[in-house]
């Protein structure tokens, strides 16, 4: 057992959720019988790979979920996977898939060119930055959520507006919901990428007090994007409180969601690409407790 | 002939005439009944709906079912009705185009409206009329079991039936229904009481609708359609307020007017606080001005773009319509050869057995010639002869289903009745 689980690699998992995909985008073109089991079996298995693989790594490797930026990425696409096949198990006529996968396989993509080396740790920085690390995940996979439902109000509103009846095989969810979604996860974001932002500052500090650290770094091109982000989320999530009791407001919702999406892709791209020293461990004595 | 029908649909049978032909179903229960007096031996189903009347028959070898002028002449007896007035519009057919058509009106293929599912139930029922009635047989059991499979095959391999095509369900399922999740906590207005104003309420209702107001411009009217459609009545004059208050609203009024101008609505707007509002204008000509529905929040849809949605559905059933087609080609030839192959059953049981006697003999015969054998090396040997036999006998098996698909095998039969010297 342990060697079958030790021989998964992220190709298995990625291949499964691109086939459910696949399937999913089928479903504009041809009607069939047996495609809904399909593409939850390969979800499914994709998922079940994914989360062996990443249970291999934490009990194998120094490489508990959260401890590298590799990792990081991964268990965000676990969450959205494990979101999309639910999702599409409990809405089996709606091609949640279609929008969730491409974000689980961008992700894991995101993974890939990412650093697998750890995050400096130590005692006294390990519940920080697993504080950190956990709301910036929840704040990233809130903002997925919230995009896909404002992606979904849009196209249902638009097919509403020019009074077509729903396509076969797409039928979005009501508009209702959409908005309540949507509103919901830019709240769930804005607070979670808020509480991050703030275990971030208190880890700094942390390390400053213990000596690891000069200085805090408050021009590092990270701390100046997440700083960038969380101002965007808490000033999107007001904005989508503020208008809620009009009738634009669903709508400016679901524009808010997508631009919050694109907010954090581009956080996201300029911290895969972008010169920074987050992560970097501070001084040589952190790697020496480390390892 | 194993299998006949005789029947008259919306098709060819005027109305006034559907009526008197139509059974109810002790009066269907009853022409089973005298049929199975009349024609011994032979199976019967009756289906009786609003749109159709057909007769069933089926029997084999020396109870072949009726011919067609004999069961125009008994539906005439049984309705009182005279013949000579049902022969011109009753259609009769026999064997394949017989479960053809049966797979095909239990599809929905054959309905008014293409695809409607409301007959496969009917289909079952009459089925369930002639178990009662002890006119069901193998032959009639086994096409209507292939019909209710044929209809779930067309159900699910094609989307025939799973467009809406009446405009009232096409508001509330596909519009409707878009904008909200849930209706229990809506309110609903209906303005005026036209006649899609009930149906349309009756769907929202399904949806989950409780809180429902009507307003008329005849307050007794408005009352009265209140107390019947177990709603609430409000004054014309509280229009305004009524809408600010609606989540969804039905207009059916006979207005030659808009009853709602933008002027109306932009005057209540700001009390909506911002919820949608879903406005269903049923009325010709429109209750509601089409300006407002460009309003942000605001979703009207006019009798037009529910009938463009109508016809839109309508076209996608015509597009599937091959598809379900093919299905009911295929099944009927299945079913046909299932059926042709029945007749063979005979041939192939005498062979069988002629055999078995012929390896019963001989085995008995070389036991007695080793007596020292063994239970066990007997049981070898009896199942060695057996696997022996059925190998032997599967080649004229397959032959035999193989002809079957294109008809009764007599050929194939005829060989091995002379070749093996069987019995007729």
């Amino acid at each position: 057992m342990a060697e079958f689980v030790s021989r998964i690699s992220v190709v298995c998992f990625a291949a499964s959720y691109l086939v459910a995909l696949l399937c999913e985008i089928s479903r504009l073109l041809f009607r069939s019988g047996i495609r809904g089991a399909v593409m939850i079996g390969f979800a499914a298995a994709g998922l079940i790979a994914h989360t062996l693989f990443l249970v291999w790594r934490a009990a194998n490797e120094p490489a508990v979920p959260l401890s590298s930026a590799y990792d990081w990425y991964l268990l965000a696409a676990w969450l959205l996977a494990g979101g999309s096949l639910w999702l599409t198990v409990a809405n089996p006529r709606t091609p949640i898939g279609l929008f969730m996968l491409p974000m689980v396989l961008g992700l894991i993509g995101a993974a890939q060119v990412s650093s697998r080396s750890p995050f400096p740790q130590s005692p006294a920085t390990q519940v920080w930055g697993a504080i950190h690390g956990s709301f910036n995940l929840a704040a990233s996979v809130a903002v997925a959520f919230g995009a896909i439902a404002g992606m979904m109000w849009l196209i249902q509103a638009g097919r509403l507006a020019r009074k077509q009846a729903p396509i076969q095989g797409f039928r979005m969810p009501s508009l209702e919901k959409l908005a309540r979604f949507t509103g919901r996860s830019l709240d769930i974001a804005a607070w979670a990428a808020a509480a991050g932002f703030v275990s971030g500052l208190v880890l700094n500090a942390v390390n400053r007090r213990q000596g690891l650290l000069e200085t805090i770094p408050w021009t590092d091109p990270v701390v100046l994007r997440m700083g960038l982000v969380v101002a965007w989320l808490l000033a999107a999530a007001i904005l989508v409180r503020t208008t809620a009791r009009r009738a634009e407001g669903p709508r400016t919702a679901a524009m808010l969601s997508l631009v919050s999406l694109g907010v954090l892709t581009l956080s996201i791209l300029w911290g895969l690409f972008g010169p920074t020293r987050h992560g970097v461990p501070p001084r040589a004595v952190v790697v020496e407790s480390h390892s | 002939m194993t299998l006949a029908f005789v029947g008259g649909s919306h098709h060819t049978v005027p109305m006034a005439l559907r009526e008197r032909l139509a059974f109810s179903a002790d009066q269907a229960a009853e022409a089973l009944r005298r049929f199975r007096e009349r024609f011994p031996g032979r199976e019967a189903v009756l289906l009786s709906t609003c749109n159709r009347v057909e007769f069933y028959a089926a029997g084999e070898h020396d109870a072949v079912p009726p011919a067609t002028g004999q069961i125009v002449d008994f539906l005439a007896e049984c309705r009182g009705i005279d013949a000579a007035i049902l022969k011109p519009v009753l259609a009769g057919e026999s064997d394949d185009a017989v479960a053809r058509h049966l797979f095909s009106v239990a599809s929905g293929l054959d309905s008014m409206v293409l695809g409607e599912p409301q007959i496969v139930a009917q289909v079952k029922q009459a089925w369930s009329l002639a178990q009662e009635n002890n006119t069901a047989g193998p032959l009639t059991s086994e096409m209507f079991q292939a019909a209710l499979r044929t209809a779930k095959r067309v159900t699910s391999e094609t989307a025939i039936g799973r467009e809406r095509l009446s405009i009232p369900s096409i508001a509330v399922a596909d519009f409707a229904r878009g904008v909200f999740e849930r209706f229990d906590d809506k309110r609903v207005l209906l303005i005026g009481a036209g006649k899609m104003a009930g149906e349309t309420l009756r769907y929202l209702r399904e949806a989950g609708a409780r809180d429902v107001v009507i307003v008329n411009r005849s307050a007794a009217r408005a009352e009265d359609l209140a107390g019947r459609l177990g709603v609430r009545a409000a004054r014309f004059s509280d229009l305004a307020d009524e809408l600010t208050r609606a989540d969804l609203v039905v207009s059916t009024t006979g207005a030659t007017e808009p009853v709602v101008t933008p002027e109306l609505y932009c005057g209540i707007e700001s009390r909506r606080g911002g919820r949608p509002l879903v406005v269903l204008d049923l009325a010709m000509p429109r209750d509601f001005d089409p300006r407002i529905g460009s309003r942000p929040g605001v979703w009207l849809y006019s009798i037009d773009d529910l009938g463009a949605a109508c016809n839109a559905n309508r076209k996608a059933r015509q597009r599937e319509l091959p598809a379900a087609v093919a299905i009911i080609e295929e099944e009927t030839r299945r079913f046909m050869g299932d059926l042709h192959h029945r007749s063979s059953a005979p041939v192939i049981e005498q062979l069988r057995a002629g055999w078995t006697e012929t390896g019963d003999v001989e085995l008995e015969r070389l036991f007695r010639r080793l007596p020292t054998l063994d239970d066990a090396a007997r049981r070898e040997i009896r199942q060695a002869f057996e696997r022996y036999a059925a190998k032997l006998i599967h080649r004229p098996l397959a032959s035999l289903r193989s002809e079957s698909h294109s008809g009764p095998p007599h050929g194939l039969l005829d060989a091995l009745r002379r070749l093996f010297d069987l019995k007729d």
